[in-house]
């Protein structure tokens, strides 16, 4: 059944091949390449519900690349954390594809954009399962190659140059990645994961001295800051996601910005977690990477709520306040994972659950919310909020849908919305209650200020576009039927997971008790407990 | 010879930071090429050189010869991997810097038109 790890990897590269190999019938082309994402979330599906969650599941299984036994290939691991990660991209991948075919232009879809499309999901789920540090290197560069093209797809001088800047920075963040695994490499000698997790708790045990450990973690971190967008790494965000096609735009904020995050709990949580490495970071001492992980992370996250926030309530177009809220939301994504690594026991544990289920509603509302800007751009031909007004009496259908999603992001129930924001509040105020201070207070705070920035910049993005008379862009403009039910799909499922959250938050638990069980972890990958230790 | 490494890859990467700060596009993507040449190089330093044992190279081990002194094989696998990777990434930054040129009229990376 392991074979079912590796499944997704082979569905998304035969969804590029196919789409090259059918290239010559458009037609053809656009059913092959949605359907393929059909049957991409049906795999994820399948192995999710086989190996994670069903009753029979083991709860975790590694698939052996080549039959090479662990660490000495490439070792592929699907538990709870890569699970939760991969239904989420299935879920958005699906969604961003099919609006796709109905949403760019015929003759742009016939260049390269559904074989780049499979590539960016290709990209995005060997990362999401890999358990080879040097690998997850290689995951991200097949994901940013799909996605330099697509921030330059329109070729455009605008999109060249946010595609040209896009690239430099990613280039010399990649850069700095090779510098940190080769780091690691060295310090710990091996590049599996679990492998390196097992030694670093036992360093004794395999002869190494993990000290350098902490500050080669700190440039992976930045790597892994750069790819989530998070304050001060964030200035590619606006340009780059006002640049690409808006589908993918959807792609890039709901799924290759949690690349990031996930990266950051996996490496920090499962790998690096038991270690034991006198930390001091502003005099703040601590005995172990996470408390280096700890005050950073949470500065960054404040400084990405406060940053997204601000630039979101100035933005006059529909993307640009998006692009700016993703980094806002992101911060609230990375807040609660600083918490976790803060503290121990408990909170850690459901500080991560609240990371998970906020970057689950993120993916949802805010790909909803990108595919509504694309579905309005079509329709009125302009994305100014400025231009567009009264159109929830032309459609109300798509008012409805944009309204489901401005609601999750400001957090009413019994959206999806409601689950992350009140979780993150929830362990904000636990740690505050736990270790009385000042800085709990300030994150508590900004976190609250980061709210109400959401109301603001949502609410006028509603009033602007949707209330009102028509404005002469609204005036006879059509909304396409097939976009709308895209739209109204992705909706009912932002309601469905608030609507039913239990078992959404019991996936939510499975993964974060997976990505804190360092021990669960390394004896998947070492089936026999053997291996060179 | 780690003093000369470290000497390479610092000087590496220092010219590679010089390059990528300039305006002119052609030589941002020359300090592009060089900040991966120098983190490749670095990687090659992290491998090291070990002590020849048997144990290392096992083909040897039935021809009784004497097994040399011998590097570390995984980081070149990884050099490369990342060496395609950035050929790759290079051709396709050349590609776009050309196209760039055409579209905002400038090589000039300061005269392009701001983001919103």
């Amino acid at each position: 059944m392991s074979f079912l790890v590796v499944a997704p990897v082979v569905v998304a590269i035969a969804g590029v091949v196919l789409a090259f190999l059918v290239s010559r019938w458009p037609r053809v082309q656009r059913a092959t390449s949605a359907a393929t994402g059909a049957v991409y979330a049906g795999t994820v599906a399948t192995a999710v519900w086989r190996l994670v969650l069903g009753p029979d599941a083991p709860g975790a299984a590694a698939y052996q690349l080549g039959g090479h036994p662990a660490p000495f290939g490439i070792t592929l691991v699907l538990d709870g954390l890569s699970a939760f990660m991969l239904v989420v991209a299935a879920v958005v991948g699906l969604a961003s594809i099919t609006f796709s075919v109905v949403f760019v232009e015929r003759d742009n879809q016939r260049v390269y954009y559904h074989p780049l499309f499979h590539c960016l999901l290709l990209g995005v789920t060997g990362a999401f399962l890999t358990g080879d540090l040097f690998n997850l290197f290689v995951w991200f560069e097949v994901m940013l190659m799909a996605s330099y093209v697509f921030v330059a797809f329109y070729g455009g001088a605008r999109h060249t140059a946010a595609a040209v800047r896009y690239l430099v920075l990613n280039v010399v963040g990649s850069a700095l990645m090779l510098l940190g695994i080769g780091g690691l490499y060295a310090v710990t000698g091996t590049l599996n994961m679990a492998d390196m997790a097992r030694r670093l708790a036992d360093p004794a045990a395999s002869g190494i001295d993990p000290a350098p450990v902490v500050g080669l973690s700190a440039l992976l971190l930045v790597v892994f800051a750069l790819k989530a967008g998070l304050v001060p790494f964030q200035f590619w965000v606006p340009a780059a996601y006002t640049t690409a096609p808006l589908p993918v735009t959807a792609m890039l904020a709901g799924v290759t910005k949690k690349v990031g995050v996930y990266a950051i709990v996996r490496l920090y949580f499962t790998v690096l977690a038991g270690a034991a490495i006198p930390v001091d970071v502003l005099g703040v001492a601590g005995d172990s990477p996470l408390s280096f992980l700890a005050p950073v992370l949470a500065a960054m996250g404040v400084a990405s709520i406060v940053v997204g926030g601000l630039g979101a309530v100035s933005r006059d177009t529909l993307e640009g306040t998006f692009a700016y809220s993703s980094v806002g939301q992101v911060g609230f994504i990375v807040v609660p994972v600083a918490i976790a690594a803060a503290s121990t026991g408990q909170l850690r544990q459901i500080a991560l659950v609240a990371a998970l289920v906020y970057a689950l509603h993120h993916s949802l509302a805010k790909s909803l919310l990108f595919l509504s800007a694309a579905a309005v751009s079509d329709a009125t031909g302009t994305n100014r909020v400025r231009d567009v007004g009264g159109l929830a009496g032309r459609s109300p259908v798509l008012a409805g849908a944009f309204f489901v999603g401005i609601l999750s992001l400001v957090g009413l129930p019994p959206l999806a919305g409601f689950f992350g924001k009140f979780f993150v509040f929830d362990v904000s105020i636990r740690w505050y209650a736990t270790a009385p201070g000042w800085a709990p207070l300030a994150v508590f705070l900004s976190l609250l200020a980061g709210a109400l920035l959401t109301i603001v910049y949502t609410t006028r993005t509603w009033t602007g576009c949707f209330w009102g008379a028509e404005t002469p862009a609204v005036e006879g403009s059509v909304v396409d039927g097939r976009q709308l039910a895209v739209l109204v799909a992705l909706a009912a499922v932002v309601v469905a997971v608030g609507v039913g959250f239990d078992p959404v938050y019991r996936f939510a638990e499975t993964a974060a008790t997976a990505a804190t069980e360092r021990g669960d972890y390394v004896e998947v990958v070492f089936p026999d407990g053997g291996g060179a230790a | 010879m780690s003093v000369a490494l470290a000497a390479v890859v610092g000087g590496l990467f220092a010219v590679g930071t010089f390059l990528l700060l300039r305006r002119n596009l052609v030589r941002v993507v020359w300090g592009i090429a060089v900040i991966t040449q120098a983190a490749n190089v670095y990687l090659i330093a992290m491998g090291g050189v070990q002590a020849p044992t048997h144990d290392l190279v096992p083909v040897l081990e039935g021809h009784g010869s004497e097994v040399p002194q011998t590097a570390d094989p995984v980081v070149q696998a990884l050099v490369l991997t990342a060496i395609v990777i950035s050929f790759g990434t290079t051709a396709l930054a050349l590609a776009l810097s050309f196209r760039a040129y055409e579209e905002n009229g400038s090589i000039d990376v300061a005269e392009w038109g701001e983001e919103g």
